[in-house]
């Protein structure tokens, strides 16, 4: 194993040549102690022979991989029978998978939940429902544990007990962004954290369209919550469609310039979000009973309470502006104003902006 | 022939009397200054020596030694010209000086023999009496401002002239008119701004309010244009009117620093000093060499007012922290401590998020991570000590044009001094004035709460996050609103209320839930 790890990480040997060189022999062992007429009568090109030649001597073979087992990260090539057969037939598949974790399970669905970092309650409250419902049903959650939708929809899914992977643009031992970290640890109890880059590789912005590919590669399914017109997540929805699988748009108001990513994917002709119980029926899952009780929770307030509940939105609403809306005196508004917020049917987002969250 | 005038310096807010001494004597002709002197005093001399020059007088070759006394204690300012010019005089025997102890007097002099005005003319007058002066001449243009003090005789005037005919008695005394005593009255009404221009805004308009009712700093959280700076610039309408004594204490102030009007110079509305956020230490707290009050003391029994406050550098707002506590600020220098008084109220805006635009996704293009460091630049500290915070929202056309009347400052005024009285008559035994001061201890004597109403605050303490900080000022706050409406117990709707206006979190500022 040690020198398949070596193989893998030669630098300046694209993924697709390392494939056609390592399919040649019959162990990376055997490329290690390779002479150079050898490599060339493999017709290797001069430069490649090189770097690989090259790499034999600076590698420091036993103490390289004593570091992939001291961080507890299982390597995976190409050639592995356990690498994802899904991964193995999209365009540029990567040359090896580092994990911490485990990797999904083939035979459940896996659904990449996407979307922007900055987004509104509204996503990141759809996410949640999503991320929830699915996992709930057994559906794996695939996501890059950005901040945003990424992280709320792992997170609610770890939450609601299912599994969830996130594919990182950073060596899978740098937990980026660190305030995910309790996130990081967790994933890898309850799923797994998978990266295509060598351990200790830094989270620069060049890598995050690649590990796209990965998540949509790994899913069966890809879901865009919120994305504005230009967005990563509109390339992980890209990749999907180039690699034959169904993507999900979640519609949002025309006036949000963070749901016109999502209903420009509708447009050209994904699939739409309505509830997370129509995308189960869709995707042929029979679920439950136990979720749908949930969505169906009956809104049990008074009457100035749902007068001022109704004012609200998962697009934040200032105090002013309720304030407005409803009519109240102040001092009647604040009263429903905490009695909402401490029953849970709402949350202040920022000082005096409200969100509802049921 | 040797003579003695009586003049004096500040130091800080203390007035030091100085004696000017001078003596003529034959011998070389040579003019020595001594004293322990500031450059700008060791220069009067040659002002001293041109101005009685063009006063029409001859300064004979003799030598002549002037002595500022106690020469122990640094010199500094241009007050001392004229009573160097008088002691000369009375040396060489143009002017007469009787009773040199019971007079007094200051001012700069320029080169044709004018006087020109000088700071710090009232806290100078003022000790002048208590030191059983009699007479204080003073430049014309600091007449008013020293005719402020009762039962001391000013004269002002205007050249060097003058004060010689006055001192020989060729011209009478004219004791400064008092025509200005009586504006005091009136003056309080003069606000030029009022409540009743801000339309829309109710609900910050309601905290300014409160705020003002419980003494409680404020913070004001908005976009850029929504009325912040508007907001803060009318708090000084609704707080209560200034008392005599107040009025004194701030124009001492303002004279010092020498910002006293020379028409009206009695303050008689409380002040409102914006800062701007690139204010350097010294500017913000008082300093100098010998230092002088800065923006903190100048907004003395008014409002201090910080704009854009997550912009100020941090060390120079860690400064507040100790006179917002003490309301007074110590500065000490190599020379000794200075005390300057400083109870002001605190109120600061800043915007959202770096743009401003924020939790309005369409607009604010910040990153969640721009937005939680934007909060974070505000010290702990200082928001620790800020009571009340809440959001002023763009105003919109309707709110603009609305014909409806708004309430006036006068109206707001009324209930806060109401409250304010309140709060003094339950603190009378303690020696403070309001709730802002109630410490932890207090609280569970002066606050109170019902069976009903801790539930509701244990509730809120776990539901939302609050500090054991917040929750005492949430508190604190409805003790403040229960005082507004005249009740004794707090009940829920106070703490509610109350619970609307509480500090935001640093740790929860612009995160997504996870």
């Amino acid at each position: 194993m040690k020198y398949e790890y070596w193989f893998a990480n030669i630098k300046g040997i694209g993924n697709k040549t390392k494939q056609q060189i390592r399919s040649r022999v019959k162990t990376a062992e055997e490329l290690y102690n390779i002479e150079e007429t050898a490599l060339k009568k493999m017709e290797v090109p001069k430069e490649t022979a090189h770097k690989i030649l090259q790499s034999v001597k600076d590698w420091k073979l036993e103490a390289e991989y004593a570091k992939l087992t001291d961080r507890q990260v299982k390597f995976y090539t190409i050639f592995d029978e356990s690498y994802p057969s899904g991964l193995k037939e999209i365009s540029a598949p990567p040359y090896a998978l580092y994990v911490k974790g485990e990797l999904p399970q083939e035979e459940q669905m896996s659904v990449a939940i996407v979307g922007a970092r900055e987004c509104t309650t509204y996503g990141e409250t759809m996410a949640r429902q999503y991320a929830e419902t699915l996992a709930d049903a057994g559906v794996q959650i695939i996501s890059g544990m950005a901040r945003g939708i990424d992280g709320v929809s792992q997170k609610s899914a770890l939450e609601a007990g299912g599994k969830s992977y996130a594919v990182l643009g950073s060596g899978v031992d740098l937990c980026y962004p660190r305030e995910h970290y309790a996130l990081y640890t967790r994933l890898q109890q309850q799923g797994g954290v998978i990266s295509e880059l060598p351990l200790g590789t830094q989270p620069l912005a060049q890598f995050f369209p690649a590990r796209n590919r990965i998540i949509s590669g790994l899913s069966d399914v890809v879901i865009v919550i919120e994305a504005k017109e230009k967005s990563g997540s509109l390339i992980t929805a890209d990749m999907a469609l180039e690699q034959g699988k169904d993507v999900y748009a979640l519609p949002g108001p025309c006036s949000s310039i963070l749901s016109k990513g999502c209903h420009n994917l509708i447009r050209q002709g994904a699939g739409i979000l309505l509830s997370p119980k129509e995308l189960l029926e869709e995707l042929g899952i029979f679920h439950k009973k136990k979720m749908e009780n949930k969505t169906e929770n009956k809104i049990l307030l008074e009457s100035p309470e749902k007068l001022v509940y109704s004012c609200l939105d998962f697009y934040p609403k200032s105090l002013n502006q309720i304030l407005e809306e409803s009519g109240l005196a102040i001092s009647a508004l604040m009263q429903i104003i905490i009695n909402l917020e401490l029953k849970g049917y709402m949350k202040e987002i920022s000082k005096n902006y409200y969100v509802k969250v049921k | 022939m040797f003579s003695t005038v009586l003049s004096a310096t500040l130091r800080g807010l203390c007035v030091e009397f100085v004696h000017v001494e001078a003596d003529t004597s034959n011998g070389l002709p040579v003019f020595h200054m001594v004293g322990y002197l500031s450059s700008e005093v060791k220069e009067a001399g040659e002002r001293v020596k041109t101005a009685i020059r063009n006063s029409g007088m001859v300064i004979p070759a003799k030598k002549i030694v002037v002595n500022l006394s106690p020469a122990n204690m640094r010199k500094k300012g241009t007050m001392f010209d004229l009573p160097i010019a008088v002691a000369i005089l009375a040396s060489l025997g143009e002017v007469n000086l009787q009773e040199s102890e019971e007079m007094l007097m200051v001012g700069e002099l320029s080169l044709d023999g004018r006087i020109r005005h000088v700071p710090g003319v009232l806290p100078i007058v003022m000790e002048a009496k208590k030191r059983g002066c009699k007479i204080c001449i003073v430049p014309k243009e600091n007449e008013k401002e020293a005719a402020l003090v009762d039962g001391i005789q000013i004269i002002g005037v205007e050249t060097l002239d003058e004060v010689c005919q006055i001192l020989r008695g060729e011209k009478k005394m004219l004791q400064a008119e008092e025509e200005f005593k009586e504006v005091y009255g009136d003056a309080q009404k003069e606000n030029s701004v009022d409540y009743s221009d801000v339309h829309g805004q109710k609900i910050a308009k309601r905290a300014a309010e409160i705020a003002v009712a419980g003494n409680h700093n404020l913070l004001m959280i908005g976009p850029p244009g929504a009325g912040k700076s508007m907001i803060a610039k009318r708090i000084p309408t609704i707080l209560p009117p200034l008392t005599k004594e107040e009025s004194m204490e701030l124009s001492m102030i303002y004279s010092i620093v020498g910002e006293l009007d020379e028409k009206m110079p009695l303050i008689t509305t409380r002040p409102f000093r914006e800062v701007h956020h690139a204010v350097t230490k010294s500017a913000l707290i008082g300093g100098g060499h010998v230092p002088k009050p800065g923006e903190i003391s100048l907004a003395h029994k008014g409002v201090l007012f910080l704009d854009e406050i997550a912009e100020f550098q941090k060390p120079v707002l860690e400064l507040l922290r100790q006179p917002i506590e003490d309301h007074q600020i110590r500065i000490l220098r190599e020379r000794g401590e200075y005390l300057f008084p400083a109870e002001f109220l605190l109120v600061a805006a800043m915007n959202p998020c770096p743009c401003g635009n924020y939790p309005d996704r369409n607009k604010c293009m910040c990153t969640t991570t721009q937005i939680h460091k934007y909060l974070g630049k505000i010290s702990q500290p200082l928001l620790d000590r800020i009571d009340l915070c809440v959001e002023v929202e763009k105003v919109n056309y309707e709110d603009l044009q609305g014909g409806l009347q708004e309430e006036s400052s006068s109206a707001i005024r009324e209930r806060v001094c109401r409250a304010r009285v309140i709060q003094k008559e339950r603190y009378q035994e303690r020696g403070f004035l309001t709730n802002s001061q109630l410490s932890v201890k207090d609280m569970a004597e002066y606050c109170q709460l019902g069976k009903q109403e801790e539930r509701l605050m244990r509730q809120a303490f776990e539901q939302m996050n609050l500090t054991a900080r917040t929750y005492y000022k949430v508190l604190c706050v409805a003790r403040t609103i229960a005082d507004l409406e005249g009740e004794e117990d707090i009940s829920l709707v106070h703490l509610k209320e109350a619970l609307n206006y509480r500090m935001i979190d640093k740790k929860y500022w612009g995160r997504n839930e996870i």
